[in-house]
């Protein structure tokens, strides 16, 4: 009798511990880019929806290719629901068939998001617009850089610093140079061999985004291969940084955000996606970040629009393709580790 | 008989967990490494190819890379042997006093994350780090050293963080060897340095051999610190597989790399086990 009675205790106790988990088990992992990024996607986007829907999400950090091997790894299972991604890498993903197509239907933003922003089929659509360009200190470079062709200038020798070929702005500023040397995408010789000498003098080859904020903090560097909404938040919080267009053309980033394959959750993904696709919320997340916005009926401030590429910057804005990039990087990276690195 | 079966089945659930924790999923990348990886598209489960193994020997990338891990390997237990056995010595036959003091000195790094530790170099090491700007301040150099993203980086670096493993192994060895094997050789006319060399020193060969094969397989599949102060311009095997990983999505060319590493582990280990126990009279 009594251990039937403790059962039946335990029984309600466990009935009562479980039952507000299950009206609560509204969950969505979202992959998500690190530092001053997964901040603001917090405040603008992440705010919103968890008081909307009243569901909780988690954020798990990691850079576009760590999300997009994870989610390989975990193919049509994977432990993220909602995932950033840079555009090629969510074409790789979409190629394996990793990815939920986007039901635009369920997204109520969607007419305002501009043409560009979709991927083939909508397996993604880009959350905002970045650029790779040239990033510099007010109070050591006076005339303001105009060409890539300036990153090359003796008076910056060992004051330099590029990205290595895994992230974004390492492939990018080879696509740039290679173009500007007049090499195509594919044959990048020109490219390779132009970077060369200029990799290897270089202070470092960042391969984290915000190692570059030490190094201008430290007073290492001078000039940089950077992005203008790192540059814009580091100057914020005070480093004398401005970013430079150059003539040639800066180049295009999108980074996007996909439905990954097995999520149980597709609702609440689409939903989600729809806050990020949210022209306030764009804007909170575009003044905060220092990023371009993908909802046209957007309108930025001066302090920002002067740092994100606007007017002529943005109409000579190189976009590389991304089906094409996506088939192209491993080539790439194995000729940057074998030509540039030694 | 009896105890044989005994033995195995006291083993067993080691084994269990060994063979489902480590063997099945290193079985399951088999498969893998002899696929072919076409970017964009993923990687091809219906393809058969050796090329994967086929670039390691003939890539001069790769050969490079794969010669200095090896070399990276030898060279920081080397230095983790020299310079740890006069501090294992010091512990057994010292001061009885120092003797806690001084384990106690090797055990500390261990408490500390290795992020930790290979920061720490990082503060020190880097173009405007103390080391360089000292160096500066001083006059001795004008432009800053390049201390980091080379072989002089992870040498400090990893041999830093695994000389502990060898003083810790070498202690051992030396408590080990009856002080009156050394007395003896003493009293038949021995050097100290004689006694040492012929007496001592292969007596804790097996000490040498256990804490060298720590260290040197600790050191060639070590990855944050070569990450952290090698850089993308300095590539270990270690890092390599990681990038064929992470970067690339190249699973094939990661796994077959992944193998090579594994078997030539094996394979050195065997080598050097087998040297140095015969010239430890112990084969």
């Amino acid at each position: 009798m009594k251990s039937q009675s403790l059962l039946a205790a335990a029984t309600a106790i466990a009935g009562v511990i479980a039952a507000p988990h299950a009206a609560t088990a509204q969950e969505l992992v979202l992959g998500s880019f690190g530092g001053s990024f997964a901040d603001n996607v917090t405040a603008c986007y992440i705010e919103p929806f968890q008081e909307a829907t009243g569901a909780t999400v988690i954020t798990k950090l990691g850079s576009s290719a760590q999300h997009a091997a994870s989610v390989r790894a975990t193919a049509g299972q994977s432990d993220m629901d909602v995932v950033f991604a840079d555009d090629a890498f969510a074409v790789q993903m979409a190629n394996e068939g990793l990815l939920v197509p986007l039901d635009r239907s369920k997204l109520s933003n969607a007419p305002e998001i501009i043409d560009g922003a979709w991927g083939t089929n909508d397996a993604y659509v880009a959350a905002m617009l970045g650029a790779t360009t040239i990033i510099y200190n007010k109070d050591t470079v006076t005339t303001p850089p105009t060409s890539w062709n300036d990153l090359f200038d003796p008076k910056y020798e060992g004051r330099v610093t590029i990205g290595d070929i895994s992230g974004t702005t390492g492939w990018q500023f080879l696509a740039a140079v290679n173009q500007m040397e007049g090499g195509t995408l594919d044959d990048i010789t020109p490219g390779v061999e132009k970077i060369k000498p200029l990799a290897q003098s270089s202070v470092l080859l960042y391969s984290q985004a915000d190692q570059v904020v030490a190094l201008f903090e430290r007073g290492e560097i001078d000039i940089a291969v950077w992005y203008p909404d790192r540059a814009g938040v580091a100057a914020k919080n005070g480093l004398p940084l401005a970013a430079a267009y150059p003539v040639e053309g800066a180049v295009g980033i999108r980074p996007t955000i996909a439905i990954a394959k097995g999520t149980s959750q597709e609702d609440l993904a689409h939903k989600f996606i729809d806050t990020i696709l949210d022209a306030d919320n764009q804007k909170c997340f575009s003044e905060r970040q220092f990023i371009g916005p993908v909802n046209k009926n957007v309108t930025l401030s001066d302090e920002v629009s002067a740092i994100v590429p606007t007017g002529e910057a943005l109409e000579k804005m190189l976009f590389l393709d991304p089906n094409d990039m996506a088939a192209r990087l491993p080539e790439w990276t194995r000729r940057w580790q074998r030509e540039v690195l030694r | 008989m009896k105890s044989l079966r005994t033995g195995v089945l006291l083993v067993s659930p080691l084994l269990l967990v060994l063979a489902a924790a480590f063997v099945v999923p290193l079985l399951l990348l088999v498969p893998t490494s002899f696929q072919e990886y076409r970017p964009g598209a993923g990687i091809a489960t219906d393809s058969w190819t050796f090329a994967n193994y086929a670039r390691i020997f003939t890539d001069e990338f790769y050969r490079e890379v794969v010669l200095r891990t090896i070399g990276l390997g030898t060279a920081v237990t080397a230095s983790c042997l020299v310079l740890g056995y006069p501090v294992a010595y010091l512990i057994v036959r010292g001061d009885p006093r120092w003797r806690l003091p001084l384990t106690l000195l090797v055990i500390f790094p261990l408490m500390l994350n290795l992020v930790v530790r290979s920061f720490g170099w990082i503060v020190l090491l880097t173009n405007r780090g103390v080391v360089n700007n000292l160096l500066i301040d001083l006059g001795l150099i004008e432009r800053p050293l390049r201390l980091m993203f080379n072989m002089t980086g992870l040498m400090i670096g990893l041999t830093h963080i695994y000389l502990p493993f060898m003083v810790l192994m070498l202690v051992a060895a030396l408590q080990n060897v009856p002080r009156d094997v050394e007395a003896a050789a003493s009293t038949l006319g021995s050097s100290r340095f004689h006694v040492f060399r012929a007496v001592t020193l292969p007596l804790t060969a097996p000490g040498i051999i256990a804490g060298s094969i720590l260290v040197f397989v600790l050191t060639i599949s070590a990855l944050v610190t070569p990450r952290m102060l090698g850089g993308p311009t300095y590539q270990v095997m270690a890092t390599l597989i990681y990038d064929e990983y992470m970067q690339l999505l190249d699973w094939p060319s990661g796994s077959a790399l992944s193998f090579a590493l594994a078997i030539s582990t094996i394979f050195i280990i065997w080598l050097s086990s087998r040297m140095t126990r015969r010239w430890a009279g112990l084969a």
